[in-house]
């Protein structure tokens, strides 16, 4: 029997679940909607027109967001631990989702610096998930210009983090020259957000985002050699050079559209492929790419489900929800397990 | 102790001579007729007690929750030389009336206007913010100085300009430009007038600048005057029946900013009887609500006034397609107050607004009852184009 085989009933578990997730996720919210209603939303035939538009233009659109995001930053994560061979790894690391917040802090707070051109950008919302791409993007660049000079994976992790230092630099510069209001658009942008998407800005997200999967699927063999170690992997006849920009490309075209997207989003890229490797005990990525696929869909329409907090009008932001639930259910697993699965 | 006291009445003395080596600088009018009495109707965030030889400024409520309440002794200039004070007493020494003054929010400048003190004016930090015509043209003629951007007051600039008093207001106690520019023998006064809770209160803290130019009397009128523009403003619409329902504000992501009921905006649209949606909240700050009770509640809304920093229905549009959807958006019928401003993109709203609640309301029942005031031209508030 394959491997794959043996943790058939784990996924048809999770993928129960993670079904179970959505119509909840769907369902909760601070207008309460009978059961019924929600399913004559989906069809069309609902007997309150705010009911249905609130579900299909908010709602659905939130939910597939949380399904995107979570899965999405779950496998960007899982990819930079085993290119990193380093636990703590995720998309924030490699400086991508700093050059998002660069991209995203040039534009609403250049506007109140640079004046003019800037502020005349400001009017929509795909500047700024143009500036956040761009941002990312450029980032990325410059990682892989360096990785083809250094050799070292862990040189390649310190200059990300270095990138993210220089960001947070030039953002304290802009803010301190800021007015108010842009301030506060900006600090609102990193509390990320799912419910501000329409349908067609969804459809791009979810072709870039399907572009990024697809790669990430490429990569498996390559992260599978990897672990063995990078020399070993060489005299395997891996090409080591290919594998990591190939992994890179992958997790930047993830990790940076979802943050243009959704806003910076803790968390979830450095904690889902943790839990996952708890539960499904093994390190072959053609099982964990899926789990963690799965999982972080799952944990991020828990997330949100918590942030809308149902039957009342409030709402938290969402960057603080998957910190809040998310952290200390890793501490518990680790403490319980007494060891970190890697 | 002795030191104290030694310390105090040097630095009188070297007041006293600096102020006599000023003698180009324009004296203001003593008018007798102004050393009245001072009382309050609805400000809570000061009071003023008048001692034999100088006056007690108290400022209770610089921001929310404040501990500490601030205690000021007013000295009249002829009375610099026959009067001790004791340092410690006081958060500040203040000889009145004020010649020089540094203000801090643009809040503060139509107080200044209305006393017809604004030439005492001599910095402010973000000039730019200021739109009144006759500061607007002080700065303009470098009378008045740039002191810096946001909060972050440029010391050197004010220390070089000695004024006597510097107005600041503070979020919290933990303003360390204000702590240095006290240090440095400036008296810093801060204003709560933002902390009040109703738009008339807020309007009363012109009694409190008019005590530091020794013109309580002239305040005490405008300060009625605008009282009783808002009361016979606040009868006319009180006939009306028909109450237009009103929602507010605007998303910032997916959460929706509003006035709560019990906030001065909110009294301001109850005076001007109209339905406003939130009415029944309470709280302190604004309501985080979410987008799909707001659209459940107020997709219906009449009317929709400021949506946020929005200046287009093309930029709401942008922002986010959700907007569409609510009827006054359809219809056309969200007014706001940020397009007015003024010649270097100050919003006039939020520097006149505090002084002068009776425009805002006349605005609002314009907009809510256009058939109250015929004549009428609204000030503030201009539909969304």
């Amino acid at each position: 029997m394959s491997e794959t085989a043996t943790y058939r009933n784990s996924y048809l578990v999770l993928i129960l679940v993670l079904i179970a997730c959505f119509f909840a996720n769907i369902s909760l919210g601070s207008v309460s909607i009978p059961l019924d209603e929600i399913f004559n939303s989906l069809i069309n035939s609902a007997k309150n027109e705010s009911w249905q538009y609130i579900i299909q233009n908010y709602r659905l659109p939130k939910a597939f967001t949380a399904i995107l995001v979570g899965s999405g930053l779950g496998i960007s994560g899982l990819l930079m631990q085993t290119l990193f061979r380093n636990p703590l790894a995720g998309p924030f690391v490699l400086g991508i989702t700093s050059g998002a917040s660069l991209g995203v802090a040039l534009v609403i707070l250049g506007a109140g610096v640079f004046g003019g051109f800037f502020a005349s950008l400001l009017i929509s919302k795909w500047t700024i998930v143009i500036a956040a791409s761009l941002g990312s993007f450029l980032v990325l660049l410059a990682v892989l210009i360096v990785s083809s000079k250094v050799k070292d994976t862990m040189a390649i992790l310190i200059i990300g983090l270095m990138f993210g230092s220089i960001t947070s630099a030039v953002v304290s510069v802009l803010s301190y020259f800021s007015s108010a209001e842009q301030l506060q658009q900006y600090i609102f942008w990193g509390f990320g957000s799912l419910g501000n998407l329409s349908w067609n800005e969804l459809a791009i997200f979810f072709i870039i985002y399907c572009f990024g999967i697809l790669l990430s699927i490429l990569s498996i063999k390559g992260l599978n050699t990897l672990l063995l170690g990078e020399n070993y992997a060489k005299s395997l006849g891996l090409n080591i050079k290919q594998s990591r920009l190939l992994i890179i490309i992958a997790t930047s075209l993830l990790a940076g559209t979802i943050t243009a997207f959704a806003g910076p989003i803790a968390f979830i890229g450095l904690a889902v492929p943790h839990l996952t490797r708890q539960i499904f005990n093994t390190a072959n990525h053609k099982i964990l790419l899926p789990a963690v696929f799965l999982f972080g869909a799952i944990v991020m329409l828990i997330c949100d489900s918590i942030a809308q907090l149902p039957a009342s009008d409030y709402t938290l932001p969402i960057n603080a929800i998957t910190s809040l639930i998310g952290a200390p259910v890793v501490i518990w697993l680790l403490v319980r397990k007494r060891k970190m699965v890697f | 102790m002795l030191q104290n006291k030694t310390f105090t009445a040097l630095l009188f003395c070297l007041l006293l001579s600096l102020t006599s080596c000023k003698k180009e600088v324009k004296p203001i009018p003593e008018n007798k007729q102004d050393f009245a009495k001072t009382t309050f109707k609805y400000a809570e965030g000061f009071a003023i007690t008048h001692n034999e030889n100088f006056k007690v400024l108290t400022i209770n409520n610089p921001w929310p929750k404040a501990e500490k309440t601030y205690k000021y002794a007013l000295v009249q200039k002829n009375m610099l030389s026959k009067i001790t004070l004791n340092k410690d007493e006081f958060d500040g020494i203040i000889t009145i009336p004020i010649e020089k003054i540094v203000v801090t929010s643009t809040t503060h400048i139509p107080a200044l206007e209305l006393l017809e003190v604004e030439e005492t004016l001599v910095g402010f930090p973000g000039t730019d913010y200021v739109s009144s015509l006759k500061t607007r043209t002080r700065i303009d003629t470098e009378s008045i100085r740039e002191l810096g951007k946001n909060e972050g007051i440029n010391t050197e600039v004010l220390l070089e300009l000695q004024p006597d008093v510097v107005i600041g207001y503070g979020i919290d106690g933990n303003n360390k430009t204000f702590e240095t520019i006290k240090k440095s023998g400036i008296p810093v006064i801060y204003n709560g007038d933002w902390v009040e809770k109703s738009a008339l209160a807020k309007a009363e803290w012109i009694k409190f600048f008019g005590v530091l130019y020794n013109k309580e009397k002239v305040a005490n009128t405008i300060f009625d005057s605008i009282e009783k523009n808002y009361q016979e403003a606040k009868d006319i619409a009180a006939k009306v029946e028909n109450q237009p329902t009103v929602l507010s504000g605007a998303m910032h992501k997916d959460t929706w900013y509003l006035p709560n009921g019990t906030s001065a905006e909110a009294q301001i649209l109850k005076d001007a009887n109209v339905n406003y949606l939130y009415s029944e909240t309470t709280g302190s700050g604004s309501l985080a609500l979410n987008f799909e009770s707001v659209f459940e509640k107020a997709a219906h809304a009449d009317l929709w006034l400021s949506p946020s920093y929005y200046t287009s229905m093309e930029a709401l549009e942008k922002a986010n397609a959700h907007y569409t959807k609510f009827d006054a958006f359809k219809n056309k019928k969200i007014y706001t107050f940020s397009t007015t401003t003024g010649k270097t993109g100050g919003v006039l709203y939020y520097e006149l607004g505090t002084a002068r609640p009776d425009i805002i309301l006349k605005d609002i029942i314009k907009i809510c009852h256009p058939e109250l005031l015929p004549e009428y031209t609204p000030y503030f508030f201009k539909p969304l184009k």
